[in-house]
């Protein structure tokens, strides 16, 4: 009995959907992070009687066939960038990303991560660097005896000191941007490293080719949409229900047949 | 001779596939651009000989696709694209063209606009749809005109098969036309927006419930069609 097999793809499906759901409400407060999306796609058609076929009564085209489905799996879990609402805080090193595109930072191992999460920190020596240590690239060094950052919307950063009147440009940061975002592979940690499928990092100034702009003292917040999450959830919970139902119901019809003299 | 049984037989295999159809259906309720899908029984009328009654069965003779429009849903996404109307989006897979009403698209590594299967979406000279990397903002007109930072690119195209009762399923929400696809009538395109799946899970379950019904009224009639010979063999045994 096929419609069994059917229905726990089914079931399997929603299940999936509930847990990226989840995974979107519990990243409801972090920084930068994007709402990511489930897509399914029926699974395969099993021919019984082909389209085209020649119906063997009288010769006649048969002209839709008969073709029986086999359920549902998942096409992919796309990230839906959409640009999340600015939060003001106040801080000199919180910079938020108006527009496409990442800051990159050096990872542990040496490569190139990228995030939108511009909670930025700084060491004890003074380089900049993100809420989880990551040097950000350029790495740009903040003199001990600077007494206010600025940085721009074109990312350049300046420091002001005691009795000079002009600041001094100290670096200035660059964004990257992706053919395909959808291909990046995420680490978690609000980061994201280059694939075969997102296509190579295009570097370039903040306002230039496309990407965004930078924004001191505001951080992105995540742009879940709580609502939207919920309303899928229950959809999701119903649609499980359903393909449950479909199992009593294919499960009784063999019960049936089971119970024949 | 006794043929009650096997003309019930028909129906009951018949029923198991309709069973099938549902099940496939309320599995793909949440399936971008599905489209429910239905049976359609046929009699299959035999004759049994000179002067004797014919016997009619029934057999799943063809499939149809429900034409519904879907559920529209917004989902902000810049490359989700939604047909308000009739026609299809064209792709390219390696087993030729094929029209699909699943619009969520993702722009590949190499700019071009892709399914999440990796098909190429087709605009209306035929030919891939290529979004530069550096574009800040992609908007869809309604008539499906492609443009970035307000320069257009191109026109998405809508077609349809050239004879719509042979529109064959593919896996990957894709169906397939033999003779060919045709430039369909002017619809309407919306951009950020998902067409659902179209499945009524009410007149499913409604269907999937007729269907148990219909099976165990078949099962309780082969119940009776047993007891009918066991009482006619025991009947006529006693009085040889």
């Amino acid at each position: 009995m096929r419609a069994l097999d059917i229905a726990a793809t089914g079931m399997s499906a929603q299940q999936m959907r509930v847990e990226v759901i989840s995974n979107n409400l519990a990243n409801m407060s972090t920084t930068g992070y994007s709402p990511r999306r489930a897509d399914f796609a029926d699974l395969h058609y099993q021919q019984m009687t082909r389209a085209g076929a020649i119906n063997a009564a009288d010769g006649t085209v048969v002209p839709a066939g008969v073709q029986l489905g086999l359920g549902v799996r998942p096409a992919a879990v796309t990230v839906t960038f959409e640009q999340g609402s600015l939060a003001q805080t106040g801080g000199d090193l919180d910079i938020a990303i108006e527009g496409r595109g990442y800051l990159e930072v050096t990872l542990p191992s040496g490569a190139s991560g990228y995030t939108r999460d511009g909670a930025l920190r700084r060491t004890g020596d003074g380089l900049i660097v993100t809420a989880d240590g990551y040097e950000v690239t350029p790495g740009i060094t903040i003199p001990d005896d600077a007494r206010q950052i600025a940085i721009n919307a074109d990312g350049e950063v300046y420091a002001y000191f005691a009795g000079q009147v002009e600041p001094e440009l100290l670096g200035q940061f660059t964004l990257v941007g992706f053919s395909n975002d959808q291909g990046l592979e995420a680490i978690g940690s609000n980061l994201f490293l280059e694939t075969a499928a997102s296509g190579p990092p295009l570097q370039a100034q903040p306002g230039e080719d496309g990407l965004g702009t930078l924004r001191q003292g505001y951080v992105e917040n995540s742009s879940v949409d709580a609502v939207r999450e919920i309303t899928e959830l229950i959809e999701a919970q119903r649609g499980y229900e359903l393909n449950a139902k479909v199992i009593t119901a294919a499960d009784q019809m063999l019960g049936a047949t089971t119970q024949v003299r | 001779m006794e043929n009650a049984g096997y003309v019930t037989l028909t129906r009951q295999s018949g029923l198991m596939r309709e069973m099938q159809v549902v099940a496939h259906n309320i599995a793909n309720l949440s399936t971008t651009g599905f489209r429910a899908e239905g049976v359609i029984f046929a009699e299959h009328v035999r004759a049994t000989g000179r002067g004797e009654d014919s016997l009619s069965m029934a057999t799943a003779a063809g499939h149809s696709v429900s034409p519904a429009q879907g559920t529209l849903r917004a989902t902000g996404g810049t490359f989700d694209f939604a047909i308000e109307g009739d026609g299809f989006f064209l792709v390219q897979t390696p087993q030729g063209e094929a029209l699909t009403r699943a619009g969520s698209f993702i722009r590949s590594d190499q700019g071009e606009l892709v399914t999440p299967d990796g098909h190429r979406l087709l605009d209306a000279g035929g030919a891939p749809v290529f979004v530069p990397a550096t574009a800040a903002s992609v908007m869809l007109a309604d008539d499906g005109t492609l443009s970035a930072d307000g320069q257009p690119l191109t026109q998405i195209g809508l077609w349809q098969p050239v004879d719509p009762t042979e529109l064959s399923r593919r896996a990957g929400v894709l169906f397939e036309a033999p003779s060919g696809v045709a430039p369909a009538p002017p619809a309407r395109l919306l951009q950020g927006v998902l067409e659902q799946s179209n499945v009524d899970p009410v007149g499913q379950i409604a269907r999937m419930i007729e269907v148990q019904r219909a099976y165990e009224l078949g099962q309780s009639f082969l119940d009776a069609e047993d007891n009918r010979l066991r009482e006619f063999l025991r009947t006529a045994g006693s009085r040889g």
